[in-house]
């Protein structure tokens, strides 16, 4: 209903919103600054903002539910037990030391699999025999030993750092940034901007988005259609500092590649990469009920 | 109808002693086999299912998902025209022709249809990787095709029924169905080909953009048509996307890697992604589909 508003407005306000029927939601908009009051006084002014949830998608894997983890332990242990036998003599030849280290570890996965009370426990006297055995021959076998793995969870997890890009490896997240608002009042917000003479929305977005949090940013802009809406409400003293009767933020999508946010000092003080539970909280109400559902749960 | 009377009463005599029911009995129950420890074993029909969760395609519903349905996105504010009515090629009144196949003039024009409205439920997705390849020497002898089926199934980790499942067909033979003078003549096996859904087809599609395409040497992307190619060509408006890997790019598979003298010869190989896209530039859909994927694309 809001957006069909949109356009409504947009088609009463200027025929440069609108270029042909299939592309009624308007990508390119005048300045609203520098647009001459219309010679009609009835059309409403609207003024077009463009914003940009710029997303970080899960660096990790999704931790599985504890049922999870039963399930694919449970089939696991059928694909084994059902699974044709392995032609060792293709794979390896007969007696070299690879093959007996396949065996070793393979005995070992049998163990786990079936092995005592179906628990997946590796540390039993009788594997720690069988991988002591022969472990100074083969356990080698010209290989560099593997590195463990790193931890799932980051630093900046444990001190709460929000700004570390690297903290919630499973979860999306997304840049929130604290400045001033059309009000002049310092809220959490998307960053955002004004659109410039002739400029389309997803041009606007990314000028904007490196006006506000610096140069040192790589982003991909998905696609060039906004995503979402959001209409604030005005007072008249904000309407006549924005010079129109109507405030618009288009949002649109972005990916982080690489680089961090620098924000000036100036008009942003503070950024911070948060959840979807943890935007909610920051930001205005009616704010949050337009960008809510564009939003990841994971 | 009393002569037929007469002939039916003797057999329903005769049936009357033994069940009214025109069913088969009940099967017996044979015993249960019984394990080295005396206890019975089930007869249960198990199908293994997923052993571990995919990571691409967790990849595909955290991310890709979304950013497909934005960039595919086409806004139609009115609804659509109603389909221009077929021309049939008999009148459909006429008793004559009445319960004949009618074929609209010109064909059904599939390819020409305009994609779905875009909606959450038909975002493109890839249902399917077919992995294929034609051995030459096959011909020949049968048993040239041997190493091809070993290394797919290597690659592929297939096999017919695998894990319980009615639905995998493994590695399959594929057979001449035209008869080529001095080539092929139909039945001739000529080639192998397996199909892979599910995890398997996203680990596959892992092991291909890992390793094997980043050391396959002289590879400059698979190349894209120009900006003139039309969208509406049936090759352009099925979401197929194909290519093929040389030769030497066997040797590449982790799976090969490891025993690679034991496959008697190399032989290069057709991939088709199989996506859900349809209607005109479909197989655009499925290259942005593929790219979110990070299968290199390169304008030729």
């Amino acid at each position: 209903m809001l957006s069909r508003n949109v356009v409504s407005t947009c088609r009463h306000r200027s025929r440069a919103c609108l270029h042909a029927p299939s592309r009624s939601l308007a990508s390119v908009a005048d300045a609203p600054s520098s647009s001459a009051p219309s010679s009609d006084p009835s059309t409403s002014k609207a003024v077009l903002h463009a914003a940009v949830i710029l997303n970080r998608s899960p660096i990790i894997t999704r931790t599985p539910t504890l049922f999870e983890k039963a399930y694919y332990a449970y089939q696991s242990r059928i694909r084994r037990a059902l699974f044709n036998p392995f032609p060792t003599e293709f794979y390896f030849k007969t007696g070299s030391l690879l093959e007996k280290k396949f065996a070793r570890e393979e005995k070992v996965r049998e163990r786990e699999a079936f092995g005592g009370p179906w628990t997946l426990n590796r540390e039993g006297p009788e594997s720690e025999e069988i991988g002591m055995t022969s472990a100074d021959q083969t356990e080698s076998m010209g290989e560099e030993p593997m590195e463990p793995p790193a931890s799932r969870v980051h630093e900046s997890d444990r001190t709460g750092d929000v700004k570390s890009l690297d903290r919630m490896g499973e979860r999306n997240l997304y840049l929130l940034i604290r400045g001033k608002d059309h009000t002049g009042k310092e809220v959490w917000r998307f960053p955002q901007g004004g659109l410039k003479e002739g400029e389309h929305l997803h041009q606007a977005a990314l000028r904007d988005l490196t006006a506000e949090c610096g140069e040192n940013i790589d982003t991909w802009v998905v696609g060039k259609k906004p995503i979402a809406v959001h209409q604030a409400s005005l007072s008249e003293s904000a309407k006549k500092s924005l010079g129109g009767e109507e405030l618009y933020t288009f949002f649109l999508k972005a990916h982080i590649l690489a680089g961090q946010v620098r924000p000036n000092g100036k008009n942003v003080t503070d950024f911070a990469w948060l959840t979807k539970e943890e935007i909610e909280p920051r930001v205005d109400k009616a704010y949050w009920a337009s960008v809510k559902d564009i939003l990841s749960d994971f | 109808m009393s002569a037929q009377a007469a002939t039916r009463a003797p057999r329903l005599a005769a049936a009357a002693g033994r069940s009214v029911r025109r069913t088969r009995p009940a099967p017996q129950l044979k015993p249960l086999k019984r394990d080295d420890k005396g206890l019975p074993i089930p007869h249960v029909h198990l199908v293994v299912r997923d052993t571990h969760s995919s990571r691409l395609a967790n990849h595909y519903y955290s991310t890709l998902q979304d950013d497909l349905m934005y960039m595919t996105y086409v806004h139609e504010p009115t609804p659509r025209p109603p389909p221009r009515p077929p021309r049939l090629a008999y009148d459909p009144n006429d008793p004559y022709t009445k319960h004949r196949y009618n074929p609209p003039l010109g064909g059904n024009r599939w390819s020409k249809q305009l994609p779905p409205p875009s909606s959450p439920d038909n975002v493109i997705q890839l249902e399917r990787i077919q992995i294929h390849t034609q051995i030459k020497q096959a011909t020949a002898s049968r048993t040239n095709l041997l190493g091809p089926i070993m290394a797919l199934r290597a690659i592929s980790g297939a096999n017919d029924q695998g894990g319980g499942q009615h639905t995998a067909e493994g590695v399959q033979i594929v057979k001449g169905r035209k008869n080529l003078q001095g080539w092929v003549r139909p039945g001739l096996p000529v080639g192998v080909k397996v199909d892979l859904k599910g995890p398997q087809m996203y680990d596959f599609l892992s092991v291909l953009v890992e390793f094997v395409l980043p050391r396959l040497r002289d590879f400059q992307g698979i190349p894209l048509e120009g900006p003139s190619n039309r969208l509406d060509k049936p090759n352009s408006a099925s979401g197929v996307v194909s290519f093929g890997l040389p030769p030497t790019a066997l040797g590449l598979f982790p799976q090969i890697e490891v025993n690679f003298d034991a496959y008697p010869s190399t032989f290069g190989m057709h991939i088709h992604f199989i996506t859900s896209a349809k209607g005109v530039g479909a197989q655009n859909r499925a290259r942005a589909l593929l790219s979110g994927f990070q299968i290199p694309f390169a304008r030729s």
